[in-house]
């Protein structure tokens, strides 16, 4: 079953594949050549917007709204079925970290991008990460919006209560965590300046 | 062999029953495992969404850095942990420019990592150093009748990209050391499919989804049990198989445990050192008639 969805009227912006080789793994999209097995491959192909191989196909041709609106990257779990499977040898999975890296950039508010987000700072506050605290931050900046939701999954998080899988108490922080931050700000800035004229 | 260990942070805390579990087979069979002084978290494939690859990564190779100097090959339990540190230390080796980059940041802390590291999952140290013999000659309790689906997970055998210590869509070394313990590997188609990951909070339905697949695969084989190297895959297939059952009608009962909890019982360890109060579902169902309330 193919999860594309038609639109009536694409708006191209035909500068946008460029821009999109900029990003970090962005170039590997346009080595894409359509044959489509990422497309049955994926797990979670039926929930996407659209396949990678389609999505591939809008950079290509600079349908920049829809790309970066596609749930297509945010569904993505890294299991990496796709990659060892591309006839093309293309990291897709690397690809799909590019690109939601890049929109990271512009939003965190909800989804996968949240929780990267809150996960990400969380291993940094004390060099590992404390999963319960994390599961709360989340929580808290999807604000009350999202109780409705949480709450259907009490049931789940009182069994990991009671197994005690959710430790009361953070984890200690490590001795090394000015170098911890120093090692990822030299890196973050190491990337910045080789993908300087991304999307 | 002496190894430096990762333990990572999922077997500290939802993942106890692992470390608890690996410490007790550790002991059992004379593994000379040293934890990494100081290690950090490796960043899992989930940062990389937040931060992108290079900084990800660079933090994982902190580790690698922390460890080069004991020279001993690195043992990771945990099928994430594993998939960072073996990737960043596989892409160090095949691209220099991405080496002198990671340098370049460990270097912002004085570090540095010159490559001289293996990083090895724990499936593949114990049918590869370990051996399945010493395994066998180690099982005191033979686990036979038992069935059990070997759940290797996607990141476990896919970390490298290419063929590992197993293959990267059938893989079979868990079967093998299951079978040395005396139980019946049964087929199982997924094996190394995703089981929805950490989509727990924002896509649910996708662990629904994913994660009843596996289940179902493992009952149709027969299974009485699934085993796993892999923090995230028991998460998925124990913690939420209530749930599951909750919200797609199944019923199942299958209990999941680590690959070195099953060892532990065949190894006649005492059952509280397996870290079994941590299984959600019961594993005493199906394991009564080998010791395991
Ligand atoms: S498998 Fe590779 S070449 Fe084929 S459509 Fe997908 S990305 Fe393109
Ligand atoms: S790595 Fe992502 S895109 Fe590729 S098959 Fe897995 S979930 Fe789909």
């Amino acid at each position: 079953m193919s999860a594309d969805k038609e639109q009536a009227t694409p708006k191209y912006e035909p500068a946008f594949h460029r821009e999109f080789r900029a990003i970090e793994n962005g170039a590997y999209a346009s080595q894409c050549m359509q044959c489509g097995l990422c497309a049955v491959t994926c797990p979670a192909r039926e929930l996407m917007d659209y396949t990678p191989r389609r999505l591939f196909k809008m950079i290509h041709a600079g349908e920049k709204e829809k790309v970066m609106n596609a749930n297509t990257p945010w569904l993505c779990t890294s299991c990496y079925l796709c990659t060892v499977r591309c006839p093309r040898g293309i990291p897709i999975v690397d690809v799909m970290h590019g690109l939601k890296h890049e929109l990271a950039k512009k939003s965190c508010k909800s989804g996968v991008a949240l929780l990267s987000k809150v996960f990400f700072q969380s291993a940094m506050k004390r060099g590992r990460v404390y999963e319960a605290a994390m599961t709360n931050s989340f929580y808290m900046k999807l604000g009350p919006g999202s109780i409705p939701d949480a709450m259907k999954q009490q049931d789940v998080g009182l069994d990991m209560i009671k197994h005690k899988r959710l430790p009361l108490f953070p984890p200690k922080k490590i001795k090394g965590l000015k170098d911890l931050k120093k090692i990822y700000e030299k890196a973050a800035a190491i990337q910045k300046e080789a993908h300087k004229d991304g999307v | 062999m002496a190894y430096s260990f990762y333990p990572g942070c999922s077997m500290e805390a939802t993942g106890k029953a692992y470390l608890v579990s690996f410490e007790a087979v550790e002991k059992a069979l004379e593994l000379d495992a040293h934890e990494i002084p100081d290690w950090n978290c490796c960043g899992a494939t989930v940062s990389a969404n937040y931060v992108g690859d290079l900084p990800q990564l660079a933090i994982a190779a902190r580790n690698l850095a922390l460890a080069e100097s004991a020279g001993h090959d690195v043992l990771v339990g945990c099928s994430s942990c594993y998939l960072n540190l073996a990737w960043v230390n596989e892409r160090m080796k095949l691209e220099p420019e991405f080496a002198a980059q990671i340098n370049e940041a460990l270097g912002a802390a004085n570090m540095q990592y010159n490559m001289t590291l293996n990083v090895r999952q724990l499936i593949d140290v114990l049918v590869n150093d370990i051996g399945l013999d010493k395994i066998k000659a180690r099982t005191i309790k033979p686990l036979t009748g038992l069935k059990v689906a070997c759940y290797s997970g996607c990141q476990t055998v896919r970390a490298l990209r290419r063929r590992d210590f197993d293959d990267v869509e059938y893989p079979q070394m868990m079967d093998k050391v299951v079978e040395a313990l005396g139980a019946r590997a049964v087929p199982f188609p997924m094996a190394a499919r995703c089981c929805g990951g950490s989509q727990q909070f924002t896509k649910v339905d996708m662990i629904y989804h994913c994660t009843g697949k596996v289940l179902e695969s493992a009952a149709q084989a027969g299974a009485d049990i699934i085993v796993t190297p892999c923090p995230m895959c028991h998460m998925n297939t124990d913690v939420y198989q209530k749930k599951i059952n909750k919200v797609t009608g199944t019923k199942y009962d299958m209990p999941v445990l680590f690959i070195t909890q099953l060892m532990g019982v065949a190894f006649d360890l005492k059952p509280k050192d397996l870290g079994f109060s941590y299984n959600i579902v019961a594993p005493g169902s199906k394991l009564a008639a080998y010791g395991v309330k």
